[in-house]
């Protein structure tokens, strides 16, 4: 109740255009270029984009990483790996930006039940 | 109200609320990227590293108890954790080098005496997203890390129930996390000396109340004092062996070079051992990085811990490491916790300050100036340091 309406308080002040209830979809993408689909569906059967997104790692790293999951399970045509590898360490070398994450709502702001565990 | 002398609009809004309220860091939930927030039912205002599968890391502003309340608490998986596991039909089978093996359930579990640790909990790979050159991994910034009280039958003392011959060496430990592809799955030992030591504990509890699913329910290792990986969740298997665990997360998985090595240098895996205790560290959780604060009274606040040691002081540098004033500890402490500092500053004059923290351990380690490089970008502790403005 209190921290309800601080929120809200807060919303107000602040003039957000957060709507309240309003997500992001919580699986992060892989940027477009010519391998963003085979990218895609050789990772993210595993794990989301988010987890490669914030590499930032030179092309013999990526090499490595690219090797271990092939090695692991990912489907990837040999013919690919080198335009992979390419992509990867084109989009995430490491002079990128940092990669800026979000942040999971706060209680207040869902309008979900709490997850009794 | 501790942030009352803080005097961006953020800030000021935030020191009037109370309490959790500090957790609706409210920009956050749209930052650079213009993202909005994920939910994450029971966790709160964390930051998302990954979303599937879950890793989540505590903003370093939210660590200001003692106690992590398990809604801020980190989560990192290395693999999917399992869909709901039921407690009623859950089993945990002890084996390998045993007189008698077992299977446990969970009122098994709650027929033996009850041992409560207070456990400074964190990744190795805390801090990992601070080295130069970059190393591959989930890239942590500093809030990889809690202190929360587990509860649950000492692993010991279940050990002793199956009785450990005299060949046990290590002790295996085995999740139901669900791997996919062809991951190796996340199975890793401790020796049977941490094993037997009587804090280690199968835990069905954290701060009080059942384990939640993102902690391991129904029930998770601690090996206190050590970094994460030794504390499996949601354990199905124990088995007592005469050498370590040998899959990828034992080797190349969680090793430290036993040399240390230039930045960028590979190591051959003989020339690494695995991850055990953490070492020493601090953190500053007050004032805020970039924070424009009112002339006047500061207290710089934050935590520190040593893994298996204990801290025996803390030291703030306001003048970006020239000298040094001990910090205030606070008053909780208990083994393998963290203890709170606190250190009362006002600025001489406006201007940028470089704020800097550092923890001394009772092994008489302390924190460096830059952390020791390593290619998995482990144990990262560098003096803690943010950078203020004070207005005139």
């Amino acid at each position: 109740m209190c921290r309800l309406s601080g929120s809200l308080l807060i919303f107000a002040l602040l003039g957000a255009s957060y709507t309240l209830g309003a997500e992001a979809s919580p699986v992060a993408e892989l940027p477009a270029g010519p391998t963003q689909e085979k990218a895609t569906a050789a990772c993210a059967s595993c794990h989301e984009a988010r987890i490669i997104v914030q590499q930032r790692l030179s092309k013999a790293a990526w090499t490595k990483e690219m090797d271990k999951m092939i090695k692991w399970g990912a489907e990837v045509d040999p013919k690919d790996r080198d335009a992979l590898i390419d992509y990867f360490s084109s989009n995430f070398g490491p002079d990128q930006a940092a990669y800026e994450a979000p942040r999971t709502t706060a209680k207040a702001l869902t309008k979900r039940p709490t997850a009794k565990h | 109200m501790r942030w009352t002398k803080v005097s961006s609009r953020r800030e000021f809004l935030k020191s009037a609320s109370a309490g959790a309220m500090a957790a609706l860091a409210v920009p956050s939930f749209l930052n650079a990227a213009g993202q909005t927030a994920i939910s994450v039912p029971g966790k709160e205002g964390l930051i998302v590293r990954s979303y599937r599968f879950l890793d989540l890391e505590t903003p370093v502003e939210f660590l200001t108890d003692w106690i992590t309340p398990v809604q801020h608490f980190f989560v990192r998986n290395h693999m999917f954790a399992p869909a709901a596991v039921e407690g009623k039909e859950w089993k945990l089978a002890i084996g390998g080098q045993v007189e008698k093996p077992l299977s446990l359930t969970l009122a098994d579990l709650q027929s033996v005496p009850v041992h409560s640790v207070t456990n400074t909990l964190e990744c190795a790979g805390n801090g990992r997203s601070l080295q130069s050159p970059k190393v591959p991994g989930v890239q942590w910034g500093k809030g990889a890390v809690g202190n929360a009280r587990f509860s649950g039958p000492s692993l010991k003392a279940l050990l002793e129930k199956a009785g450990v011959k005299d060949t046990a060496r290590h002790v295996v430990f085995r999740g139901l996390d669900v791997v996919p592809g062809k991951v190796p799955p996340f199975v890793r030992s401790i020796p049977i000396e941490k094993a037997m030591d009587g804090d280690t504990l199968v835990a069905t509890q954290m701060n009080g109340a059942v384990l939640t699913p993102h902690h391991g329910y129904p029930a998770r290792v601690i090996a206190p004092g050590w970094a994460g990986a030794a504390s499996c969740k949601w354990l199905t298997e124990i088995t007592v062996q005469d050498k370590p665990a040998d899959g990828n997360f034992m080797i190349p998985g969680y090793r430290m070079p036993n040399q240390p090595v230039k930045p960028g240098e590979t190591v051959k895996p003989e020339d690494t051992h695995s991850v055990t205790g953490l070492t020493v560290k601090s953190l500053i959780a007050g004032p805020r990085d970039g924070a424009k604060l009112k002339p006047g009274a500061q207290v710089v606040r934050g935590v520190a811990w040593a893994g298996e040691a204990e801290i025996q002081r803390v030291d703030i540098s306001t003048d970006g490491g020239a000298s040094w004033n001990p910090a205030k500890l606070g008053k909780d402490q208990a083994k393998y916790a963290w203890r709170l500092w606190s250190y009362p500053w006002k600025p001489a004059h406006s201007g940028d300050y470089a704020i800097l923290s550092r923890a001394t351990d009772s092994q008489g380690r302390v924190q460096p100036e830059s952390a020791v490089w390593n290619p998995s970008g482990y144990f990262y502790n560098a003096c803690d340091q943010v950078k203020v403005y004070v207005q005139a």
